[in-house]
């Protein structure tokens, strides 16, 4: 079977998805990468691998999200995508006639704006995180329930109660106020999730003409209550696709498929085999300047694969075996 | 010889030209602190209060790096280059402002500009600058002139020659201006042309923009920046837009922006600082026509020293896959 893999590696977690040739999904896992990406992208190919038929051929990899660079350095990826574009490709692989993507995951949320199929405007959250999955994670950490139960409970809540969400902090405080008054806690809980998404359409949303179909995609699209919030403050549907938590990975991958078929390429994909290689991932000061970059590097059995993170392209330049007459500046 | 030292930050990017030459006219030498590192940035923001916006944090850290190297700082005030036009309230007390925070400057020289109060003062004025180095009404003429001169041909450069300030700078002082040398593979995509507005300190200082530029070069991209433009031509449209202007450098921004949503270029990147009261409602200004108009992509970026390179970098590749295929379908249909 020729197939194509899609690699999505976030901030909190790791997907990838695999596509047969016609772009159906044959497989995907989903993972938490708990700041290690190269071992979350190790168990994931571990796990893919284990729901594969034996004959699998990996025609293209493609890899996304914000350690994209790394995961591509690791599977050999041949095409390497941000992950507006993947998700922006994937909703539209589903859904030709959506016009609103949005996507909200641990650590940012985005906002995509697709007319007559093809993507004009979008935006991604900058440093405030409250309109976030984070947001809500925080929060079900405190009223010490998980995630799941915090959704849902807070489906069952007739009368919201408004909590003023425009930050976290502000959040907490009010919630724990509206406590002491004696609210029910669904309805605490609702009230937060509906200030998820005034922060969303306040921050990311903000002068965005968000028309229907809305395709809702990404990790906190789990939350059913999430769902109905935006249901409500849209009044309109919003769409959840089945896959929506891999859209990511799955954009990726038919990114590589579109790729491959246009440059009849061969695959670098390094095989499944890489899930067993030791990596090493380290970083150090360059001294070479006053700009003191942080330059990360992996290497595999003493040879340095990749480096970046510099200002300038010196050690993306400088070969392994440079490596000793440069060690004086590191 | 008296060594002048300028800042290379904010207004040096418009000027610096004209500045030098009226310097080396006078006798004097001139020596433009080294392009902004991160060093230059944090030096700057630990010397200024949080909310300094970044442009000006990255104007003291080059200061910093001047001292000991000269014998006097040239820190000119614009306010005012038309009539009824103002300019942001941070350029107005710079030299204050270096003094308070940079204790150990040497001398800063100083001139103020503003064309509300007639040519006779801004005479008197200029006079008033040239005689820290000469005694002479003469010479002082002399070296202005040639300073205005130079300016006029720095500007067509970048107008008639269409070329991006940094070359345009580098032709007429003879003075490289890349401080990093980053070889970019270059992709396999459609040529595209955008348009940039935005400040030149923000637009051509490589530190803090992520080299903008060269990422947008590396993607085929013919950039166009405000500077390219006749200066007639941006202030129609700055009338167009916003009735009159305002703001001192209205042009760069609300100018450039009406100027390409009308002249139609594949795409607006407009770069503000966080935090920068006339570039929100600029650039807020731009991105309402832009989306009223719905045929050319915007997008605003905004720095600051805290803004991480991935989010920027992400963005930008977002932005250009976005006009990538767009252009592609676009020829599709067409075929
Ligand atoms: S990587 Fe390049 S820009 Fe960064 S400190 Fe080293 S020499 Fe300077
Ligand atoms: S215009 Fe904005 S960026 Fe420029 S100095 Fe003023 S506040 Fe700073």
């Amino acid at each position: 079977m020729k197939a194509c893999l899609g690699v999505d590696v976030g901030s909190v977690t790791t997907k990838l998805a695999l596509l047969d040739e016609s772009d159906e999904l044959v497989s995907h896992v989903y993972l938490l990468t708990q700041g290690r990406p190269i071992d979350a992208v190790q168990q994931g190919l571990r796990d893919i691998r284990k729901q594969l038929p034996q004959d699998v051929d990996i025609n293209g990899v493609a890899t996304t999200g914000s350690a994209r660079y790394l995961a591509g350095v690791i599977v050999g990826a041949d095409l390497v995508k941000n992950e507006i574009t993947t998700h922006a490709v994937a909703a539209l692989h589903y859904y030709p006639d959506v016009q609103t993507i949005i996507e909200i995951g641990g650590q940012d949320s985005k906002l995509t704006v697709v007319r007559d199929g093809i993507v004009i405007d979008f935006a991604m959250n900058t440093v405030c995180a409250a309109g976030t999955g984070s947001f809500l994670d925080h929060q079900a950490l405190r009223l010490d329930m998980s995630i799941q139960e915090l959704s849902q409970r807070a489906l069952t809540s007739q009368t919201p109660v408004r909590i003023a969400g425009r930050c976290t902090v502000f959040a907490e405080s009010d919630m724990v106020h509206k406590q002491q008054m004696g609210y029910r806690v669904e309805d605490i809980l609702y009230g937060l999730c509906q200030a998820l998404v005034r922060n969303y359409l306040g921050n990311v949303g903000l002068g965005k003409e968000l028309e229907p179909p809305i395709i809702f995609q990404g990790g906190v699209a789990f939350n059913q209550a999430i769902v109905r919030a935006f249901r409500e403050e849209l009044d309109t549907e919003v769409i959840v696709p089945i896959h929506h938590e891999v859209m990511g990975a799955i954009g990726a991958a038919l990114m590589a498929h579109e790729e491959m078929a246009t440059n009849n390429g061969i695959s670098q994909f390094k095989g499944f085999e890489q899930s067993e290689v030791k990596y090493h991932a380290s970083s150090f000061e360059c001294k070479a300047c006053p700009n003191r970059c942080e330059v990360a590097e992996i290497s595999q059995d003493g040879q340095t694969l990749a480096r970046w993170g510099g200002r300038c392209d010196m050690w993306e330049r400088v070969s392994s075996t440079q490596l000793y007459s440069s060690e004086e500046i590191k | 010889m008296t060594t002048v030292g300028i800042p290379r930050a904010l207004l040096y990017y418009q000027y610096y030209p004209m500045w030098k030459t009226f310097f080396e006219h006078l006798g004097a030498e001139v020596v433009v602190s080294p392009p902004t590192t991160r060093k230059t940035l944090t030096e700057g923001a630990s010397r200024v209060v949080a909310d300094t916006c970044l442009p000006a944090k990255v104007f003291v850290g080059h200061t910093v790096s001047l001292v000991g190297k000269c014998d006097c700082i040239f820190i000119p005030v614009i306010r005012s280059l038309k009539s009824k036009t103002y300019n942001c309230s941070k350029f107005l007390g710079l030299p204050d402002m270096t003094r308070a925070v940079v204790p150990e400057a040497p001398p800063i020289l100083e001139i103020e500009i503003d064309i509300n109060r007639g040519k006779r003062r801004l005479y008197q004025d200029i006079y008033k600058l040239g005689r820290h180095f000469t005694w002479n009404p003469l010479k002082v003429k002399e070296a202005a002139t040639a300073a205005w001169q130079s300016l006029l041909d720095y500007r067509e450069l970048m107008y008639r020659r269409e070329l991006i300030l940094p070359q345009a700078m580098e032709e007429i002082t003879g003075e490289s201006q890349t401080g990093l040398n980053m070889i970019l593979k270059s992709q396999t995509v459609p040529p595209t042309t955008i348009g940039l507005i935005g400040h030149a300190y923000l637009l051509y200082d490589e530190h803090i923009n992520y080299q903008l530029i060269r990422r947008l070069q590396q993607y085929d991209a013919t950039v166009v920046t405000p500077e390219m433009l006749p200066g007639n031509i941006i202030e129609a449209s700055v009338n167009k837009l916003a009735g009159k202007a305002y703001w001192t450098y209205e042009e760069e921004v609300v100018g450039a922006g009406g100027h390409f949503l009308e002249s139609g270029v594949d795409g607006i990147i407009g770069i503000m600082a966080f935090g920068c009261g006339p570039d929100s409602l600029m650039m807020d200004m731009v991105h309402r026509h832009a989306t009223r108009q719905k045929t050319t992509p915007f997008m605003c970026l905004t720095l600051e020293e805290h803004t991480s390179e991935t989010g920027v970098i992400t963005r930008l590749e977002a932005f250009m896959d976005m006009i990538h295929r767009r252009k592609q379908k676009g020829e599709a249909v067409c075929v």
